[in-house]
């Protein structure tokens, strides 16, 4: 059974400080719902990860339907560290696939501004394997860090070259609405900026911000359709990155990759828009890398030549500006992703344009690659 | 400054977090740290308990600055990706300037306080690593 996104509902990621967790994700449900033309569901699916822990709203997906006058609906959490948008996605097709549900309501949403960083950063380490290795104090970069250091020092890369990474999210995201830092750096700043785990500074890690995002998937198309899901995948990792043959090259990753050809006989490579979890600098080369998009050590001098921006010979990444300067509002992020590849199919997307993108990839691990999650989407004109 | 600290809990990471043990399946024969309910690897639930070594080579490490909530004190906190025979640990480094660390570097096992939490009376210790002197240990 086909999955069609017919309703796209995005608000900018920011510091909302006058907007509760409840009427920030109703924002976008409501447009989404909206642009969708319908008002009833037969399903709401909660993306969350932070929200339990700062807002306190256990049962969020029941609070949050019955909140947004959808009542009666069948309701489903889904929390999956960095990348619960992707997996609210294809929770979601899976319902619809197998018949249990017509139209679904996705939201996204997490806020990470209402408490001091250093909670946060407390909160945010529990993506790494919790019982063990996050006792000690990692905070959220550290394994960032020592991912970049390896990264560094296997391929010869230097800090220098590593900043045009997050240059580029930050170029691209000048033109979008939504982004929370819509506005170009000099990679020269980058290694000069505030340290937060060392070789990475503030420049290579997502900011701290609000956001939601919510998506109407339908069974049928009545003719508002966006793009269509073709496949939306996850593959458990291992509990560390530590367990990985090479630690720059996560298994979990490896496995949503090998599934999409498999599945569809495309390769990452060959899709037109690409939107990467690059929660930091160091974890978005490695993603890059990992899908076959760069060959190892790579990344960034593509992205510094500028094979990843328009006019380039690789798939535009993160039109959006990335998780580096769109923003990670943890929970939400995913449905943010495939709400912005959607419109682009469409030729609605607001912010940086990809003319003519056929296929649009979403891909994202959390933490250090504890699981993987990828959605492709097919545009239906 | 009461935190989280759990009593039960730091009671049952003293073997992984003290001791450095780690989980051998007797199937594959590979070694994973900490321990998992079953082998990362192959599947097989048939592991038996081994202690890794205590000195090893640092292959990374980073100086975090963006320290958590109730360990601002130790900031920045040295973190290192330590190599221990054919197993990779994540582990703090301690007794150490930053710029003293290399890759490539021996480091070696220590017990030290990770956190505490005086409210409770819970000290957390876990092992960390300090790096090697060649010809002998030092004091402390
Ligand atoms: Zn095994």
């Amino acid at each position: 059974m086909e999955v069609y996104i017919t309703g796209v509902g995005l608000t900018k990621v920011g510091r909302h400080f006058d907007l509760s967790l409840r009427e920030l994700a109703a924002r976008a449900a409501f447009e989404a719902l909206d642009s969708a033309r319908i008002d009833k569901v037969d399903a709401v699916v909660v993306a969350s990860t932070l929200s339990y822990r700062e807002a306190g709203q256990f049962d969020l997906a029941g609070h949050l339907a019955g909140a947004l006058g959808l009542k009666g609906a069948q309701t489903l959490a889904m929390e999956a560290g960095d990348a619960s948008g992707l997996a609210a996605v294809e929770a979601a097709c899976s319902l619809i696939r197998a018949g249990s549900a017509e139209r679904v309501l996705v939201v996204g949403v997490d806020k990470l501004t209402d408490y001091v960083s250093s909670r946060v950063y407390r909160d945010l380490q529990r993506l790494y394997e919790a019982e063990v290795q996050a006792l000690y104090d990692i905070g959220h970069a550290g394994v960032a860090g020592l991912l970049a250091r390896l990264y560094m020092e296997r391929y010869g890369v230097g800090r220098d070259t590593l900043s045009y990474w997050p240059a580029m999210d930050h170029s691209h995201a000048k033109h979008n609405p939504y982004a929370m830092l819509p506005f170009a750096i000099d990679p020269a700043a980058v290694p000069r900026a505030l340290k937060v785990a060392e070789p990475l500074t503030l420049l290579d890690s997502f900011p701290l911000g609000d956001g939601a995002a919510a998506l109407v998937l339908e069974s049928e198309p009545h003719g508002d359709a966006r793009a269509k899901v073709v496949l939306a995948t996850s593959a458990a990792g291992y509990p560390s990155f530590t367990m990985n043959e090479d630690p720059l090259a996560p298994e979990s990753v490896g496995e949503v990759a090998a599934r999409l050809r498999e599945v569809t006989g495309i390769a990452p490579a060959n899709v037109d828009v690409i939107e990467l979890g690059d929660t930091f600098t160091s974890i978005g080369v490695i993603l890059a890398e990992s899908l076959g998009l760069s060959k190892p050590g790579r990344a960034a001098v593509d992205a510094m030549e500028g094979r990843f921006t328009l006019g380039g010979d690789g798939p535009v990444v993160n039109p959006s500006g990335g998780l580096k300067a769109r923003g990670h509002p943890v929970g939400a992020t995913g449905v943010y992703m495939v709400g912005e590849l959607a419109l682009q199919l469409s030729g609605e997307y607001p912010g940086l344009r990809v003319d003519g993108a056929r296929r649009g990839l979403a891909v994202m691990a959390s933490g250090d690659g504890s699981s993987a999650h990828l959605v492709l989407v097919e545009g239906v004109a | 400054m009461s935190m989280d600290l759990s009593v039960p809990e730091t009671w049952r990471v003293k073997g992984p977090l003290y001791r450095l043990e780690a989980a051998r399946c007797k199937t594959c024969g590979r070694i994973h740290y900490p321990p998992m309910p079953a082998c990362p690897y192959c599947g097989s639930r048939d592991l038996e308990r081994v202690t890794l070594p205590s000195e090893g080579v640092l292959e990374s490490y980073s100086v975090v600055y963006a320290v958590p909530e109730g360990s601002r004190h130790k900031a920045p906190v040295l973190l290192g990706l330590v190599r221990l025979g054919r197993v990779r640990v994540v582990a703090e480094i301690t007794d150490a300037d930053p710029s003293e660390l290399r890759t490539g570097m021996e480091v070696e096992a220590v017990l030290r306080r990770i956190r505490s939490d005086r409210e409770a009376g819970i000290i957390r210790y876990g092992v960390m690593f300090r790096p090697k002197l060649k010809g002998g240990s030092r004091g402390g």
